[in-house]
């Protein structure tokens, strides 16, 4: 049999090692125009920084392929021929499967204004916009290098792929940028504005809503994480919808235009979100969602017999009922291993994807942050409680629950288990019961004082 | 300012004498010399035109040169400490952890054994134990010492330093005690990243820890049997303390000086600041094997791993800690020194250094198999 996977990202690279260990024999081929390696596209950020180098973020030792026995394709599908099953690539090549499996991930969306596509103005997703980003800001890669083969792709590429090199407005003008700008208030934005901040910079942070990521932050949380902002020097401009970007006669970015006025910039990092990855499949029979992603059951199945879909690119059904992506790290590793024991035939409870109680976590600048099930959802008859601390350390914890329990959890500040959080939720337990027992959840370091709760909390 | 995490972000590969680059080399090359000069400046008085340590020693009004080492030491440690304290100074677990570090040393390793001589008692260093310190446990030690550090040497070496390590990890000593771990934590901390994290570097640690171990135990058995027996056997006493070509000798020579000084920091900028700790060391490596049977372990936090690679970028000891958080397994590594920087660099807070007995995983979630690559 031979499996072809297009896309050696988390959703991919598990999937083939999963066949690897199940099917000793099985052919695997992983195609991927990105990047001759499986890297970590969670750690951006800190290659940009210089805390780590191309090779720190690669969870595989680089012979890994050899090892496995997984042949490389370096280049771009741009067409599916589901009947004879069949891929092509950019440079004419083709690709013939037994098995497919669609892990191609997804593309930051492009700015919907005026200039959107002046020089400077770029993205924070793809190892490419990591080297355009890094040229604009330091003139170029770190003392740790650049990935082997970073232009290897291009020939076999197209104009509408997100991992072209992007030309630096730094190196058009002669000078690096210093007025950077971040243009979207969420997760990919504020670390766009980190690294800035990381060079010394003092980034303007343009954010459409009231406040910061309001799809899961409240008012008072966001205060917190806007004034943790704004005292590392961040611009933070609340509620300032983009109008259009402003250029040179070069064509160089000079400024960014909002309903509250004109601010003179010289870089400008669109992050208002990413989209699947999936503009190639648009002839080819495979059935997607309205927002682009791969329609795929529990057994990560397309609607056309052989492929499958797994990762960023991939739309599942949620606990909610909703259909669409999951844009997460750890759903794409649980997709790429379903995926690969469905291609393998297998049915049953290692071959069917099941997303548990909704969890994540992050870090907003250098604040915690840990959320588990439902908070900003509004769901029927929710109450909140919330308890802000302010001692040696500030924390907010915030539980919402019904009469049949708690449902969600949002803290700030400090480092909690949340499989012990999802236990209460999955547990039905009720508040008093939550409150009672949070301190079995808690996760922080050695020697950080324990959250103590008043009485008059309760 | 948070208790824990690290505090913005780090520019450690856009800095030249971090990232092997001239700078690095050229620091490297100084440290060596200055090991070398060190350690043999007698025999190498004729070649530099005199013993310009000793001189520096005379004229500060140090007894010798091994006191201006002690102070150049201290000030490297305090100074790298401040250094250290910037960087990873917000989380309370590496402040205390230096703080202690530093004191302990300035302490035990320079002050009280400068002082001791000023009041007739020996010069002594009690933050040192065998096998680290392998004289301390030579019968002819032990017979010079009054009483009490003899018992202090031997309880302290062989029952207390072990069962500490039982109930609280190695970490207790290699990273709140010890002078080659607090220089290394200190003064090497720039350099923390290069430890190779690759397979064969792990291959060459394994076998070459234990075999300094092993050396220690029959250096240590040899110069024993030479104070009981030597006399009536002029070979034994040859092969045990006779000589520039004994064992005692050699070990000094090998071990002492060459892996523990010029190596182990001279090295520093290239090799990263645990060479010695995590390749050589006798004591690290007995620690090690109790700490296997002990308490200490990394608890993770299941399914919440990026792979970002920051805890395992900065393990000063090579350990791919990413390997275990992405499979979800708490772990205990014989060389982990539970310095707590994995903990402290993940941006995720899925890493927690505790010492229990209670279960592993509190909640084993109905997590899929996992297969690694
Ligand atoms: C800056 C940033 C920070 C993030 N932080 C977090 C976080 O903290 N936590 C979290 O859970 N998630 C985070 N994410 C999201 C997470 O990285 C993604 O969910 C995950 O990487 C998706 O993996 P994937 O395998 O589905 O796709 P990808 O990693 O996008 O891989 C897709 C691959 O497919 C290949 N490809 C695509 N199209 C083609 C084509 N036509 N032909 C050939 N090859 C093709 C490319 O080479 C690409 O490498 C972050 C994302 C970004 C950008
Ligand atoms: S444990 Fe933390 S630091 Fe290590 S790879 Fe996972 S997320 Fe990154």
């Amino acid at each position: 049999m031979h499996v072809v996977i297009i896309g050696n990202g988390v959703a991919g690279m598990e999937a083939a090692l999963q066949i690897r260990a199940e099917a000793p024999d099985a052919g695997v081929t992983l195609v991927s125009e990105e990047s001759d390696h499986f890297f970590s596209r969670t750690a951006l950020m800190w290659v940009h920084s210089g805390q780590m180098s191309h090779r720190d973020i690669e969870p595989l030792e680089r012979d890994a392929y050899v090892r496995h026995g997984f042949t490389r394709v370096r280049g771009r599908v741009v067409s599916l021929d589901a009947a004879s099953k069949r891929l092509t690539l950019g440079d004419g090549e083709t690709l013939d499967y037994d098995k497919l499996l669609i892990a191609c991930g997804s593309r930051p969306r492009p700015g919907p204004w005026r200039g959107s596509d002046l020089r400077g103005v770029g993205h924070f997703v793809t190892l490419q916009d990591l080297e355009w980003y890094e040229r604009e800001l330091h003139g170029g890669p770190s003392h740790a290098g650049r990935p082997p083969r970073p232009d290897q792709h291009v020939p076999s590429s197209r104009p509408d792929s997100p991992y072209l090199p992007r030309e630096a407005a730094a190196e058009a003008r002669g000078s690096l940028s210093k007025r950077p700008a971040v243009i979207g208030g969420g997760l990919i934005g504020i670390e766009a504005v980190e690294v800035a901040h990381g060079k010394g910079l003092h980034p303007h942070f343009f954010i459409r809503d009231e406040w910061f990521w309001p799809m899961a932050i409240d008012a008072t949380e966001a205060a917190w994480i806007t004034e943790r902002m704004r005292a590392h020097g961040v611009h933070v401009h609340l509620q300032h919808e983009v109008e259009h970007l402003e250029g040179d006669a070069q064509g160089n970015l000079t400024a960014v235009v909002t309903n509250h006025g004109r601010f003179e910039v010289d870089c400008a990092v669109v992050a208002i979100g990413v989209v699947p990855n999936t503009q190639w499949l648009a002839d080819s029979g495979v059935a997607l969602d309205a927002g682009g992603g791969v329609v795929v059951d529990a057994q990560q199945r397309t609607n056309v017999p052989d492929v499958f879909a797994a990762g960023d690119c991939a739309s599942v059904r949620w606990s909610t009922g909703a259909q669409r992506p999951e844009q997460l790290w750890y759903t794409g590793r649980d997709q790429g291993r379903v995926a690969a024991r469905a291609m393998l035939g297998q049915t049953g409870h290692a071959a069917t994807y099941r997303r548990p109680t909704w969890y994540n976590s992050a870090k907003l600048m250098d604040i915690e942050y840990t959320t588990v099930g439902f908070v900003n959802m509004n769901q029927p008859g929710e109450r909140e409680w919330f308890f802000e601390e302010r001692g040696a350390v500030r924390s907010t914890t915030r539980i919402v629950h019904t009469d049949t329990g708690v449902i969600g959890f949002n803290l700030l500040g400090r480092r909690w288990d949340h499989s012990v959080l999802m236990e209460f939720i999955d547990a039905g337990r009720s508040l008093a019961y939550v409150l009672d027992h949070l301190h079995e959840a808690a996760f922080d370091t050695e020697l950080v004082p324990p959250l103590v709760l008043p009485r008059e909390a309760r | 300012m948070d208790l824990q995490g690290q505090n913005g972000l780090l520019s450690t590969y856009r800095e030249g004498f971090r990232a092997r680059g001239a700078a690095a080399w050229l620091i490297a090359a100084t440290l060596v010399s200055f090991y070398v000069v060190l350690y043999w400046e007698d025999r190498l008085s004729g070649a530099l035109g005199g013993r310009p340590l000793t001189w520096l020693a005379e004229s500060l009004h140090l007894r010798n040169r091994w006191y201006l080492y002690g102070f150049l030491y201290c000030v490297a440690m305090s100074a790298g400490g401040v250094y250290y304290l910037r960087r990873h100074g917000n989380s309370r677990y590496n402040r205390t952890r230096i703080a202690v570090n530093v004191g302990v040393q300035v302490v035990f390793g320079f002050t009280l054994p400068f002082v001791m001589p000023l009041f007739e008692a020996p010069e002594f260093y009690f933050s040192y134990f065998w096998p680290l310190k392998y004289d301390y446990l030579y019968p002819q030690t032990l017979t010079q010492l009054p009483t009490y550090l003899s018992v202090y040497a031997v309880v302290g070496g062989l029952v207390a330093a072990p069962a500490m390590a039982y109930f609280f990890g190695k970490r207790w000593y290699c990273s709140w005690v010890c002078g080659c771990g607090g220089l290394a934590n200190t003064f090497g901390d720039p350099y923390r990243h290069l430890t190779s994290k690759s397979t064969a570097s792990w291959r060459f640690e394994r076998v070459s820890i234990h075999s300094v171990l092993v050396i220690a135990i029959v250096t240590t058995a040899l110069v024993g049997a030479d104070f009981f027996w030597g006399e009536s056997s002029p070979r034994l006493h040859a092969a045990a303390t006779g000589g520039p070509l004994s064992v005692k000798e050699l070990y000094g020579f090998v071990v002492g000086s060459i892996l523990a000084g010029v190596i182990g920091t001279g090295l520093y900028p290239l090799l990263g600041p645990r060479s010695w700790c995590r390749n050589f060391c006798p004591m690290a490596a007995l620690l090690g094997l109790v700490q296997k049977l002990g308490r200490y372990r990394i608890t993770v936090k299941p399914d919440m791993c990026i792979s970002c690679g920051n805890c395992s970028t900065y393990c000063e000891m090579g350990i791919d800690v990413r390997s275990y958080a992405q499979r979800n397994e708490s772990f205990t590594r014989a060389s982990c020194v539970g310095c707590g920087m994995c903990a402290h660099m993940c941006p995720r807070g899925v890493l927690k250094l505790e010492n229990s007995s209670a279960p592993r995983q509190r909640a084993a979630r109905a997590s899929l198999p996992i297969v690694s690559g």
